[in-house]
């Protein structure tokens, strides 16, 4: 790891396995936007690669990339910040060392089995060292394993960490949801041939692993972002915390409902969903009236201004994203028509941008902030027009994307869905209309974008304060 | 129970219901500003954001066949009340969690 300008000597044996994770998770980063952009160019020219990389290949690749690019940058946040939480040195440093390899080893083995041999006959050895074949969750199930055995291992640094030194509440949040993160994904494992019980569990993963437990693990993160980057009072932010996981948790879990409305499911759960999902707007609301109450009471002076401007970006992200994109289709009498077509895409990009990848580079810049040195990184910083137009570039990319699925998924909901009833014909109807190739266009034309803001985005990690020489600004903690 | 939304009345439902998120935050938004800078001229702003509100939740009702089932006339009137009552109770929990680094009286004003 050792380059000019780089110290870490500094930094203890938590934060140099995060560096690791750091590294891992841009590269697969990079991969979730490749095989973005190749399965986009596939629907503008279906016979691109077709064959050889299929449509099919790609968008596996490119949602499963996402997945473990975010598993990575969470984890590597954690250790992170855990020498510093807990205030001794991570239980297991060898253990965890050893794990990363082994993760990523896997993830590697996966990747190559999924670009080098991508299908395999319907049994149970392909089931177990090909692909499960069900969506988003495509991992055979040896790396099934593996990722809980990860995870528990991960769970026993920090909760033996947190025991041996002190248990912050942080700490104490951070480690049960790691219970959570580890158990529910178990879920996801559970095969049957009735589609419909299979959907219920396969949605235990999809909503309450990525939805409920990451979206605490955000909490716990931001809160610890909070307290380095703007000086905030622990005993503020941690009481806030409670109040975010208690409200997230309070209209979140059973929001679960809004998935259950079309797979089989008993009447009740348009009831449960539509009564939830009509509360999941109130930890936003939540979440407005703090941040400006916080701002009338600070003054937003900042050690580190692009970890910051990502902060920041995480809270508006959060709210577009889940809140008015989600809130948009969730009630079951128009997501009848919405489920599944490009308007669920729309609103999967801007969400899971907005509220996990954002939050994840934010904690790549206070990470770089320590790596180069602690050096200063607030306003003035030299080359500073790199993070700002990767931010740029980045959001812009996003919005063009999202703006242009949501004009196709308007298009599918309305043609294939309400005219033609969920056809077959409709589908294809739907799928060779003006307004559906049209946003597909535009899609891929925010991808080139978010691609060259990716692009910027690493170049201003490697070389993000190597010219600066002034110390890092200090601000008081209230 | 459920009837679904008429092809005509798609775009209502989706407009309507993003302007329900969006006048709810511009709501908490004018009402805890108001409340920060002491300017209550923003407090007849906040409940405008709310009007908006309002009418949001009853265009998204009708569009969306709300009216015509007892649970979901419940679910309207649960976000309304809800949508009202939530930046004065979050207002509270900011001023409880704050209470002892702040000897500000503006804080403490009535709600």
């Amino acid at each position: 790891m050792a380059a000019i300008g780089i110290s870490t000597a500094t930094m203890n044996g938590g934060q140099k396995l995060a560096m690791k994770y750091f590294t891992v998770a841009i590269a697969l980063f990079g991969a979730q936007v490749l095989f973005g952009l190749l399965a986009g160019l596939q629907y503008l020219y279906p016979d691109f690669l077709y064959g050889i990389l299929d449509f099919s290949i790609n968008r596996m690749l490119h949602i499963n990339a996402m997945v473990v690019w975010l598993l990575f940058g969470f984890i590597g946040s954690v250790y992170w910040m855990l020498e510093e939480e807990a205030g001794v040195p991570v239980v297991g440093i060898g253990l965890a060392n050893l794990i990363f390899w082994i993760f990523t080893l896997a993830v590697v083995v996966v990747v190559l089995v999924f670009l080098l041999v991508q299908v395999g006959p319907g049994e149970q050895k392909s089931i177990w060292l090909i692909t499960e074949g069900r969506e988003y969750i495509e991992a055979p199930r040896w790396a099934d394993i593996g990722i809980v055995v990860c995870v528990l291992a991960f769970f026993y640094n920090v909760s033996a960490t947190f025991a041996k030194g002190k248990f912050t509440n942080i700490g104490g949040v951070l480690v049960m949801d790691l219970v959570a993160l580890a158990g529910i994904y178990l879920a996801g494992m559970y095969y049957t041939p009735n589609i419909s019980m299979d959907q219920h569990w396969w949605w235990w993963v999809i909503h309450l692993w990525v939805e409920a437990t990451w979206e605490v693990l955000v909490g716990c993160l931001m809160a610890y972002g909070l307290i380095k980057t703007m000086g905030v009072r622990r005993k503020i932010v941690e009481t806030w915390l409670y109040i975010e996981v208690a409200l997230m948790f309070g209209s979140g879990i059973l929001g679960l409902g809004h998935h259950y409305f079309w797979i089989g499911t008993p009447e009740y759960w348009f009831t449960i969903g539509g009564f939830f999902s009509a509360l999941e707007p109130i930890p936003l609301v939540a979440m407005v009236v703090h941040a400006v109450f916080d701002a009338g009471h600070h003054k937003l002076k900042s050690t580190n201004n692009p970890a910051l401007a990502w902060i920041i970006a995480q809270a508006f992200g959060n709210f577009f994203g889940a809140g008015v994109w989600g809130f948009m289709h969730t009630l079951p009498q128009i997501n009848l028509y919405t489920h599944g077509t490009q308007w669920t895409a729309s609103h999967g990009h801007l969400a899971f941008f907005g509220a996990y990848a954002t939050m994840v580079i934010a904690f790549l810049y206070i990470a770089l902030q320590k790596w180069r040195g602690d050096v200063y990184m607030s306003s003035n910083l030299v080359g500073a027009w790199k993070w700002k137009w990767a931010i740029f570039l980045l959001h812009a990319g996003m919005i063009t994307m999202v703006m242009a699925l949501l004009i196709s998924g308007y298009e599918q909901s309305q043609i294939e869905r309400a005219i033609e009833g969920s056809t077959w014909m409709g589908y294809f109807t739907a799928q060779e209309h003006r307004w559906f190739m049209q946003g597909m266009f535009w899609r891929q034309i925010g991808g080139w974008i978010f691609a060259a803001g990716f692009v910027l985005l690493a170049w201003d990690l490697l070389t993000i304060g190597k010219r600066e020489t002034r110390p890092a600004l200090q601000v008081q903690a209230e | 129970m459920l009837e679904p939304v008429k092809l005509a009345n798609f775009f209502i439902v989706f407009f309507s219901a993003a302007s329900v998120i969006l006048f709810g935050a511009s709501y908490a938004l004018l009402f805890a500003w108001s409340r920060v800078k002491s300017r209550p001229r923003l407090m007849m702003l906040a409940y405008a954001a709310y009007a908006g509100l309002f009418i949001s939740v009853i265009t998204l009702a009708f569009a969306a066949n709300l009216f015509h089932n007892g649970f979901w006339t419940f679910i309207v009137s649960l976000m309304l009340i809800g949508y009202l009552a939530a930046p004065h109770a979050i207002w509270h929990l900011c001023v409880g969690t704050h209470a002892d680094e702040h000897g500000d009286a503006q804080l403490k004003a009535p709600i």
